[in-house]
């Protein structure tokens, strides 16, 4: 980022009682990015977010918006602005009345408010009429969008979201992801967003921040966390995935007790080295396993059992016992469906392109 | 699910033996109020509304409305505000004793209203203070208040605390929450929580009789002529009362319908 950032966290810590909800947490935000926060419930993410606009105190550090302080500037006093899970609607209001009312509150005039609040309408793609509607008798995905059109009547510096998506049916949720980020390219506003769902992570994130009991584990954009994860907990927290445990030996490469490795044709260094003796964790991901017709090689090859087959729309996805009884799953595009029939052997094989290897010792405790 | 006809009859045969037993009372006070008889006697024999007339013409009977009127109206407007900002620390916020307030403001309504207005009694005596109608507002309020109390708190429980706070994200100070979110949204239950206060301060007895000195609300004078000598007007007094609580609902019920149709009329404006 070569830009100063627009907002910056600097050590921040959150302590409740003797429980330390978030441990030193550095983040840099650029102005315009679209900042998605992942991780489990439990993580802190939560616990985050309302420090950054104000509704609770941190423990230790600093929070800097444009260089300037506001870590100890009230709520009311910060230019920034959060949909909430529940979008907290004022339902004792019509949806002009909803979306004027930051507006009203910083003394607006009736006429101008009511222009901008039309203005929102149509960005948001809502009738006008939905102006004098009341806000109880707006569906979900218009509930929705009249919390976002009050939260860019606010227009904060930075728009934050806490899982605003979290209570609607999978279709509506998948439509409105996508018009999130629509709309973060049309306003071209700051997003931070915070959700437990990796889907919708990937599907609207300039970058990603994955957290874990009080800590980021790893920030980067979608692709790089997807392919290089940094750990298990990033790999295995991110989708469907295959982790071998391997250990080096002597010559610069690695071995593990279920496959065959075939690069170079089976000999000397591949760049994914390790010490004789450090153990680390490959990873692939199930869309690069294949099923190897007799005859035909790949780069790491091992053989099981099909054990299972499962349709998931689009997509196939088998489960193959391993020696040792472990599962491997594989993932194929309905059109170039496996025919092998449950309990046959099977061989697969993967290339040296589709691993990911982490130095990190075996299994990792949680 | 529709119950088949049996079971029908027999739910309509019990809700209409409910509502007699509930009501009958009611009725036959009624009849006794539009006798013409000095004494209360079944079955009645001529009928007239003179007693209504005297009623109305009496200057005690006006003193006696008149006192209950001005002790149940404060009673009412006090126990709106204690309840309002006492259902806030009952249900909204967290505070170190929140859980001991909680039980507390609510032993008040376990109290027998006898021993409680004798207790009443006595602390104002030691205090010095001549019990009057006044007295009887404080002692009224004391069981009152927690009744008001509890039923804001209960639509304070169900409603997002998310509300005020993206209210205050938006900019809005503490006092502009509290008069654009939180007292509207708490308005319906401050009124039936005034609506109950005022019709239990209206028909109070045990309360009123140790504590108004020597005025007199209605429901004292109608007990004590009923001990002593039976005079018409109770049950012509008595369902005067009841009529002017009826209609005490029904005012209620139209404020909040009107105050429905302003908010309306004020969204197609706004």
């Amino acid at each position: 980022m070569s830009s100063d950032p627009i907002l910056r966290l600097e050590g921040i810590v959150k302590r409740f009682g003797n429980f330390t909800a978030l441990h030193a947490i550095d983040l840099d935000i650029s102005e315009g990015e679209f900042l998605t926060i992942v991780g489990p419930s439990g993580s802190g993410k939560s616990t985050l977010i309302r420090l950054l606009v104000g509704m609770d105190d941190l423990t230790e550090g600093e929070i800097r918006l444009r260089g300037k302080r506001i870590d100890q500037t009230p709520a009311n006093k910060r230019p920034t602005c959060m949909v909430f899970q529940s979008l907290a609607l004022f339902p004792h209001m019509t949806v002009g009345q909803n979306i004027e009312f930051p507006l009203r509150i910083r003394g607006v005039a009736p006429e101008q408010r009511k222009i901008r609040a039309l203005e929102l309408l149509d960005l948001l793609h809502l009738p006008r009429s939905y102006h004098e509607k009341g806000v109880t008798q707006c569906s979900g995905g218009e509930r929705q969008r009249v919390a976002l059109a009050r939260a860019l009547a606010f227009d904060p510096e930075i728009l934050f979201f806490d899982e605003p998506l979290s209570a609607l049916d999978y279709r509506l949720r998948k439509a409105l992801e996508k018009e999130l980020k629509d709309l973060h390219n049309r306003t071209g506003k700051t997003f931070v967003y915070i959700t437990h769902s990796l889907e919708e992570a990937m599907v609207m994130s300039d970058r990603i921040a994955i957290m874990k009991e009080g800590r980021f584990v790893q920030i980067a954009v979608a692709d790089e966390i997807y392919s290089r994860p940094v750990n298990r907990f990033v790999a295995e927290f991110m989708g469907e995935v295959n982790l071998f445990d391997v250990e080096g030996v002597d010559g610069g490469v690695f071995r593990a007790p279920e496959m065959e490795i075939h690069v170079n044709g089976g000999g000397g260094d591949f760049g994914l080295s390790l010490a004789p003796g450090e153990t680390g964790t490959l990873v692939v991901r199930p869309e690069f396993m294949r099923f190897l017709p007799s005859g035909e090689t790949a780069d790491f090859i091992l053989s099981g059992i099909l054990h299972a087959e499962y349709a998931l729309g689009s997509r196939i996805q088998y489960e193959v016992e391993i020696s040792g009884g472990e599962m491997v799953t594989v993932e194929k595009l309905r059109e170039d469906r496996f025919t092998g029939a449950l309990g046959d052997t099977v061989v697969l094989g993967f290339d040296l392109e589709a691993v990911h290897l982490i130095r990190e010792a075996g299994h990792e405790k949680h | 699910m529709r119950p088949n006809k049996s079971t029908r009859i027999v739910l309509f045969l019990y809700g209409l033996l409910v509502i007699g037993f509930l009501y009958l009372p009611l009725v036959s006070v009624s009849f006794a109020s539009i006798s013409k008889a000095r004494y209360l006697t079944f079955p009645i024999k001529a009928y007239s509304t003179r007693w209504y007339a005297k009623a109305l013409e009496s200057e005690s009977v006006r003193d006696l409305v008149m006192t209950s009127f001005k002790v149940a109206l404060i009673v009412t407007v006090v126990s709106m505000l204690v309840g309002f900002f006492g259902a806030l620390a009952f249900a909204r916020y967290q505070w170190r004793y929140r859980s001991l307030f909680q039980k507390v403001i609510l032993l008040p309504i376990f109290f027998p209203q006898m021993v409680l207005g004798l207790a009443l009694l006595m602390w104002f005596n030691s205090l010095g203070i001549i019990p009057t109608w006044k007295t009887a507002v404080v002692a009224h309020l004391v069981w009152i208040a927690p009744i008001a109390t509890l039923i804001i708190a209960i639509r304070a429980y169900s409603f997002d605390p998310a509300l005020e706070e993206a209210a205050r994200d938006m900019g809005a100070s503490t006092f502009t929450i509290l008069r654009e979110i939180t007292l509207p949204l708490l308005m319906p239950a401050v009124i039936s929580a005034g609506l109950f206060a005022f019709l239990l301060s209206w028909g109070n007895f045990p309360l009123s009789l140790f504590t108004t000195g020597a005025d007199s609300t209605l429901p004292e004078w109608l007990y004590a002529k009923m001990v002593s000598g039976y005079s018409p007007l109770v049950p012509t007094l008595g369902v005067l009362s009841v009529v002017g609580s009826f209609l005490l609902i029904m005012l209620a019920f139209a404020v909040v319908w009107l105050m429905r149709g302003i908010r309306r009329a004020g969204k197609a404006k706004s």
